[in-house]
């Protein structure tokens, strides 16, 4: 995927984050991207570790740095308890105006992942992302394993919420099946 | 550290055990001697002969220290850094409660600090395209904090070389790991925002080029750094490296020197078109045009070799790369055709991209160069700590901090002697390339 078709793809995520309610910061962006690519299988390329809590892209990272340093996105600073929030410009309007075969075959993912994510608080999302990762490192373990395997990677974490994050995203992966055969995830 | 005051020796009977290097930012770097087997280990010695800056003494002719000195600077700073954040607390997540973990981590976290940068090649990051497939000069750092010679050293500090490869390495780690929450506080403690290898290369080379951009109270800003939870995110307890209120002014200074740095030293076109003009000797010199990537190899080949092989090639037509090595021994390097202007960025993003494939047409691939290096996020966003305990984003407390901006190249450099004709050119064309530039093909 080139670079304008990637980043015509992260304008459209913060884009929908925003009109389902997020007030997208970088740690919604972060794991909004990570079920992008790590469910909906839309090959962006960033690679992500398991960091403090939960899956981190620090390539991501410099990218949105990147387009900040392009006037594609902007800081806001939201009042407490919510905190630095990106937001898209005028710039990043006329970007997305030229990847257009782009946003149309992915946005039915993109919408699919701001609408769960939408309305999640971080720790939320910081919960369920870990669990995709670690379903995704092991398929086929059932719900009570990869809760614990959860717990042990960041033992902040209860098994209880591990368990409700785990179910969480079997659901979604059922959910997200017309989708993912809609864009054809993970072909380029 | 380790050291044990409680047993006075008589001078002169008893082998000194902690040892003082002499350092022109710090005064004095300390370390013990078993710390000091590993300083005289080949891959950490090699570094005396790998410039820090590659070759900026081209253009700053003070900038020709080298990353040795560097690596004992970051050691240093890391020590200082984990004794202040240790000593301000705050440090539940790192679960370093028990003295054993925290001789263990502070052990773990210098050794980690002084070999972080084994894995150069010759020339650092200059010529970091030129290692083979997926290799970086992050998985050589791995593979020699792996070998054999290491592996000793790590058994005699009773220290695993899993958990130094962690620290070194960071968030670059080749085998992409898991982090919890200690490794990766103590990680950035060596590689983040407000780690010791940033702070040490502002302070180094602003001290060696004159560049005095690069200053900041690091003293100061040491003092009160803490580990913070980023509850201004929607509460999440998630822990960085942040800083008391006094300490808010020194970061800002910090990452405004960083800035300056990047914008006036690192990214200056003269030193970048040095960079481009030395891969391609590397290029035509090294064998296959890549470098090797086994231990041996990597440690017989240091910018000593390198250097000669630049200063006999410009001297012989016959030996390769010699119309680079030339090039560069007489500093007859490309110049600047283009560089990024952000009402261009407006209109088409790659505009200097679209520039250099223009020009290439007209003047010839071979006579252009390009450069737009992927430039790490700056990390202005931290957490803070008020004197009410009520812990904030630096990005609220800070219009500074908020405006800093990211610093970002796209240059085109032409032939010194197409330069007249290429400008010429340029202002003739330029709003048109830049235009049309803009109707990529958005192809799926």
């Amino acid at each position: 995927m080139k670079k304008i078709q990637r980043d015509g793809l992260l304008v459209e995520l913060i884009d929908e984050l925003t009109n389902y309610g997020s007030w997208c910061g970088e740690t919604h962006i972060q794991k909004a991207t990570y079920f992008l690519e790590a469910m909906m299988g839309i090959p962006l390329g960033f690679p992500y570790v398991l960091y403090k809590h939960g899956p981190f892209s620090f390539d991501l990272s410099d990218e949105l740095a990147s387009m900040r340093a392009d006037a594609l996105l902007e800081w806001e600073i939201k009042p407490e308890p919510y905190g630095n929030a990106l937001k898209t410009t005028d710039v990043s309007a006329g970007l997305k105006a030229r990847v257009p075969r782009t946003l149309a075959r992915y946005r039915p993912a993109i919408s699919f992942v701001a609408e769960k994510f939408g309305t999640r608080g971080v720790k939320d999302l910081e919960k369920i992302s870990t669990a995709l990762y670690v379903t995704n490192e092991a398929p086929g373990r059932g719900c009570e394993a990869r809760a614990r395997r959860i717990t042990e990677l960041k033992p902040h974490i209860t098994l209880d919420e591990a368990k409700e994050a785990v179910s969480f995203v079997d659901e979604m992966f059922r959910e997200a099946e017309p989708v993912i055969r809609e864009i054809g995830g993970g072909e380029t | 550290m380790g050291r044990d005051c409680s047993k006075k020796e008589v001078r002169g009977t008893a082998k000194k055990n902690n040892h003082e290097i002499r350092d022109p930012i710090y005064a004095f770097v300390h370390m013990d001697s078993s710390e000091r087997e590993v300083l005289n280990s080949a891959p950490v010695q090699r570094l005396r002969h790998i410039h820090q800056l590659a070759l900026t003494s081209l253009v700053y002719p003070g900038g020709t220290h080298r990353r040795f000195e560097h690596s004992l600077g970051v050691m240093e700073l890391a020590t200082r850094i984990y004794n202040a954040v240790l000593e301000n607390g705050g440090t539940d997540s790192l679960d370093i409660d028990r003295r054993y973990d925290e001789i263990y981590y502070l052990r773990v976290l210098r050794m980690a600090a002084l070999v972080h940068d084994i894995g150069h090649a010759p020339f650092s990051h200059a010529s970091e395209d030129l290692f083979p497939g997926n290799c970086n000069h992050e998985a050589m750092t791995l593979r020699l904090i792996e070998s054999d010679e290491m592996e000793k050293l790590w058994a005699m500090l009773k220290i695993q070389s899993e958990d130094v490869a962690k620290l070194a390495l960071g968030r670059d780690h080749p085998k992409k790991k898991t982090f919890s929450n200690t490794e990766a506080i103590l990680s950035e403690i060596i590689t983040g925002a407000f780690g010791a290898d940033r702070m040490d290369y502002l302070l180094r080379d602003s001290h060696h080029t004159g560049v005095a951009y690069g200053r900041f109270d690091h003293y100061r800003l040491i003092e009160t750094l803490r580990v913070l939870p980023k509850t201004y995110e929607d509460r999440s307890k998630e822990p960085a490296l942040g800083v008391e209120i006094g300490g808010l002014q020194s970061a800002e200074a910090l990452l405004l020197a960083r800035y300056f740095m990047f914008s006036q030293l690192y990214f200056h076109p003269v030193r970048r078109i040095y960079d481009i003009h030395l891969k391609e000797y590397l290029q035509a010199w090294l064998l296959g045009g890549r470098f090797p990537v086994d231990v041996t190899g990597h440690l017989n080949l240091t910018d000593n070799e390198v250097m000669a092989g630049i200063w006999r090639a410009s001297r012989d037509p016959d030996l390769p790369g010699h119309g680079v090595a030339k090039r560069i021994m007489m500093r007859d390097h490309y110049r600047v055709l283009y560089t990024r202007n952000p009402d261009d960025v407006l209109k088409y993003r790659e505009a200097g991209l679209a520039i250099y494939t223009a020009a290439s047409a007209v003047f010839g691939e071979e006579n252009l160069r390009h450069d737009r290096p992927k430039i790490p996020a700056s990390q202005a966003a931290f957490p803070v700590l008020e004197p009410d305990g009520r812990i904030v984003s630096s990005l609220l407390k800070s219009d500074a901090l908020r405006h800093i901006p990211e610093v970002a190249v796209d240059t085109v450099y032409i032939r010194p002697e197409l330069l007249v004709a290429g400008r010429a050119w340029l202002n003739e064309n330029r709003e048109n390339i830049i235009e049309s530039g803009s109707e990529l093909e958005d192809t799926i």
